[in-house]
């Protein structure tokens, strides 16, 4: 690690003292004179015309100022990856929850008795809710019959090759083939087969979804977005209502958790609507029954994995066939998802021969869409689980297993990518240290105790765009604006960080105002783990041309070259001669405007995968490029206690090492590992949203449970480790990781409790009931 | 039938007309201006609602307001250290990094300062069942823990 001043160091979070005095501003606190409030008519059937809407008597109640329909919103469509959403339903339902009629009011009452009042009548058709049935070739549903025809919503890749013509519910077929996948087989010593599940998960961030939009007497619109990706939300929505994009400014409020969610901007659209027919302030707040509904949920996965290895543990080849069940309109489910879980299952391992297919698919359920480490967990449950599996079988011991199959630098992964920043053996090698899993711990009485592990790593996805400002003048300081969205990551603090760091000063000493598009550079927002590599190179940027800026002009007043000069404190002065100098806001002055300005964009080129292969170009990968913007790594261990008699699952101990590719702020790299590790037991041991026919029958926080205070093994029980190994291309080497934090602890739980109690539970979460029934399963075949 | 209620909040007597459904939080939030109290749930479980009501954590969404006659009520913004300035338990929560995106910060921290004037020495297992009505998705609760704890000890000064 270098020798730093600010980056590197736990410095205090800047959006911490706001937070704790209550002053912190979210979406929902945003109130405008003569705003009304929206509810939302929802269709209460998973598949269905729209035969008729009467809503001539909520018209008349008292306080209702707008009922907008189907009829009376624009009917071109809009999305996430691929636009098949529309923001009314137009004559066809997909799932329950879509939104069918929309009631402005001046009081959230009135439009709660507005919907009361309107009368629709539907015909319920013919629904499907099963992944699998949806993704054959002749489903008994077809969701999108016009599918072929919409347009991608996404500069990342064109749909053309990615649908599947023989599939008609497929928005998304992603392909990897690498060497010959029967031969690899043939030449294996083990072949074996599993089929793992994942459940439906919901992101549960503390926030309610809000929409906020302020008509503008111009006809230009403000949009506050309780979202992520500001800067591509307002590209789609001024896209999908016709307006220039000038004339849509957002603002991004302090984000109130969000895990993926963000990436469905579901509702947004509505309270643009309803601003445009009124001419008055929106405000659309969610109940947390609509964000279980149309925040997204998590996609389940089938993975049906089979692998061939030699006797000594070496993998041979990898046969992943992959379905996620999306809902009835794609958001990012199917976009990006089935196609990047595929990098997660790229990663970890050198595996000649692989044969991976992954389908995002529609169903009548309601919408899935990304969550925090985009399909790499869910794929990691399969392979992490598989791994003990395989070793246990030839006999072998896992972990040795796992190291002699991780990547090393410089070798080619099972896409074609050239590996760089592996920290996958270190990361293994604190958690062994850590689990000591050889040493098999004591049970007690009905509680069985066993330990488990799993080694993975989380891709960022690329290509992305990222630009920042610093703007340093007399009156205002040091201003730095960049499009990093902070949403609870911290990214605020690592920001000011870096040009605190470029600049000689303390974080204290720069300003961050909150993302707004009338002043913040464009930046593609927080997902994929992208912010820290991508904004943190484009402010690193920007505060290195602010900084030269300074040398230049200090040098020639002090008659030096600038690479005498250092910049401390807010003073420029001669190295070596402290006595020579001139102050930063004496410079101002020099500059036009009394303001040094610094630009930065992070530009990269990056290869595209071959959409049949989905491998990079041997050449551009030769030449350095990649697919991917990065790897972080990690490692999960674990010991838990089974309870023989009832099947339930105590998590004593629980362990993560992460390569961050460095640290640039280790307190608040421990906030998102141990934020991961969290979400992780969740997710593992109970998490799981339940649907009948397309219905969610645990909508609230009383019946779909998230960890509590209880539900966490104590802080001494609780570790994080690093095992950073710095990125080239990362600022100061790093690299985003706070979705690999999540990653593997799935399969590390699974692990354990095979290890304890000797029964593997190949779908999470793993409940009691599940591991009680294994059980008695184990003992019936005895 | 709405009905006038007084009841003061954060030191100040306020004079309210409150509609019978009205939760304390809708009145905190929607009439008082006072935004620093969340909500996240309005069943009760998330705790990022929570207040002090005469010195007891309430969960202000479940809360009748009318019930909050000629009562005390103490929100964040009115949450203060005993010289003015920050409270220790905020400080806490800044210093030890408990905060990420902040929506339940200031329902922990009303939660943890009832949690302390009840039990001015609590094991971090004291922590955890005092808390455990508050949800966070962020932190693993990690840190928060470590606040409270840390924060017992800057009261107890």
């Amino acid at each position: 690690m270098g020798d730093y001043s600010v980056v590197g160091k736990s410095v205090a979070r800047v959006d911490a003292l706001e937070k704790v005095t209550g002053k912190a501003v979210y979406c929902t606190d945003i109130k405008l004179p003569g705003m009304l409030h929206v509810k939302v008519l929802r269709s209460p059937y998973p598949h269905a015309k729209i035969i008729s809407i009467d809503a001539s008597k909520a018209a008349k109640l008292s306080g209702v100022k707008c009922i907008l329909t189907g009829d009376d919103v624009p009917s071109n469509r809009y999305g996430s990856v691929v636009r098949d959403s529309t923001i009314l339903a137009q004559g066809v339902v997909r799932a329950v929850g879509e939104p069918v009629v929309a009631v402005a009011a001046e009081t959230l009452e009135a439009a709660e008795e507005a919907l009361e009042l309107i009368d629709v009548k539907y015909e319920p058709l013919p629904a499907m809710f099963n992944a699998e049935e949806a993704v054959s070739t002749k489903p008994p549903v077809v969701i999108h019959p016009d599918l072929f025809k919409y347009e991608p919503a996404s500069s990342f890749f064109k749909l053309g090759k990615r649908l599947d013509a023989d599939r008609p519910n497929v928005v998304m077929h992603f392909r990897i083939r690498k060497g010959d996948i029967e031969k690899g087989f043939e030449e294996s010593d083990l072949v074996m087969e599993n089929r793992f599940q994942t459940a439906r998960i919901q992101h549960c961030p503390m926030e309610l979804q809000v929409s906020v939009v302020e008509p503008e007497p111009d006809g230009s619109l403000t949009l506050w977005v309780s979202l992520t990706m500001m800067h591509p939300a307002r590209t789609e929505f001024s896209r999908l209502f016709n307006l220039p994009v000038d004339k849509v400014r957002a603002v991004q409020p302090y984000v109130g958790g969000s895990f993926g969610r963000s990436s469905t901007r579901s509702e947004l659209p509505i309270a643009i609507a309803m601003a445009m027919k009124t001419g008055k302030p929106i405000k659309h707040v969610f109940t947390r029954e609509e964000m279980y509904y149309r925040a997204g949920n998590r996609i389940p996965f089938t993975i049906d994995i089979k692998d061939g290895v030699k006797k000594d543990g070496t993998l041979i080849a990898r046969k992943m066939n992959i379905i996620l069940g999306g809902g009835g309109s794609a958001e990012f489910t199917v976009g990006l998802v089935a196609r990047n879980c595929a990098f997660g299952a790229a990663g970890t391992y050198r595996i000649p021969n692989v044969k991976l297919d992954s389908y995002g698919v529609y169903t009548n359920n309601p919408i899935a869409t990304g969550f925090r480490g985009l399909g790499t967990p869910e794929v990691t449950f399969a392979i992490e689980s598989h791994m003990d599996m395989l070793a246990e079988k030839l006999g072998i011991d896992p972990v040795e297993m796992r190291r002699k199959n991780i990547l090393r630098e410089g070798e080619a992964n099972i896409t074609g990518e050239i590996t760089h920043s592996i920290g996958a053996q270190e990361c293994l090698s604190k958690i062994i240290d850590w689990l000591k899993p050889a040493q098999k711990p004591k049970s007690e009485g009905v509680w069985k105790k066993g330990k488990g592990l799993a080694v993975t790593n989380k891709y960022t996805l690329a290509p992305s765009t990222a630009s920042a400002r610093v703007e340093i003048s007399r009156e205002e300081g040091i201003a730095l604006y960049h499009g990093a969205e902070e949403v609870g990551q911290g990214c605020d603090t690592v920001m000011a960080q870096i040009t605190a760091e470029i600049l000689g000063v303390s974080v204290e000493g720069i300003k961050s105002p909150p993302n707004d598009t009338s002043h913040t550079p464009f930046d593609s927002g927080a997902y994929s783990s992208r912010q820290t590599y991508w904004s943190g190179n484009a402010v690193k940027l920007a505060s290195e041309d602010a900084r030269r800026q300074v040398l230049e002009k200090a040098g020639s007043i002090l008659g030096v070259s600038p690479d005498q000069l250092e910049m401390k404190g807010g003073l420029v002065y001669v190295k070596g001669k402290p006595g020579s100098k001139i102050e930063l806001s004496d410079l101002c002055g020099k500059f036009p405007d009394g303001k040094i300005v610094g630009n930065g964009t992070m530009v990269q080129e990056f290869a595209a995968e071959d959409p049949e292969t989905g491998q990079i170009d041997p050449k551009l990968a030769a030449e350095g490029k990649r697919l991917n913007t990065s790897y972080a790594h990690t490692a999960k261990g674990v010991e838990v206690a089974v309870n023989t008699e009832t099947g339930e699952v105590k998590i004593l101990r629980v362990a993560t090492a992460d390569d961050m590719g460095f640290p640039l702020n280790p307190k608040s790299c421990e906030q998102q590992a141990e934020g991961g590790l969290g979400m992780g037991i969740g997710i593992g041991l109970y998490e799981e949203v339940q649907l009948k026919e397309g219905v969610i029958t645990n909508p609230n926080f009383t019946d779909y449970r998230i960890p509590t205070f209880y539900q966490m093994p104590s802080n001494e029980n609780l570790k994080v480790m690093f095992a950073p190994v710095p990125h080239k291309d990362g600022p100061f080497g790093a690299k985003g990781f706070s979705e690999g934090a999540l990653a593997g602890m799935e399969a590390a739980i699974a692990n354990a409790v095979y290890n304890a109690v000797g029964v593997r539970i190949k779908d999470i979460p793993i409940t009691a009931e599940k591991v009680l029934k294994a059980l008695k399963e184990k003992e019936g075949k005895k | 039938m709405s009905q006038k209620i007084k009841f003061k909040v954060n030191g100040v007597m306020e004079e309210v007309n409150v509609e019978p459904g009205w939760s304390l939080a809708y009145v905190l939030r929607e009439v008082l201006n006072l935004m620093g109290t969340k909500v996240g749930c309005e069943t009760g479980n998330c705790g990022t609602c929570t207040v002090l009501v005469d010195g007891k954590a309430i969960k202000s969404c479940l809360f009748l307001a009318v019930k909050a006659k000629g009562k005390e009520i103490v929100t964040i913004e009115g949450l203060k250290g005993k010289q003015g300035g920050l409270h220790p338990l905020q400080e806490a929560f800044m210093d030890h990094f408990a905060v990420q995106c902040g929506y339940c910060t200031p329902g922990m921290i009303l939660a943890a300062k009832a949690l302390l004037d009840e039990n001015p020495n609590p094991t971090e297992e004291d922590v955890r069942r005092g808390l455990s009505g508050n949800l966070c998705r962020c932190t693993g609760y990690v840190k928060i823990v470590e606040a409270v704890l840390a924060a017992k000890e800057m009261t107890g000064r």
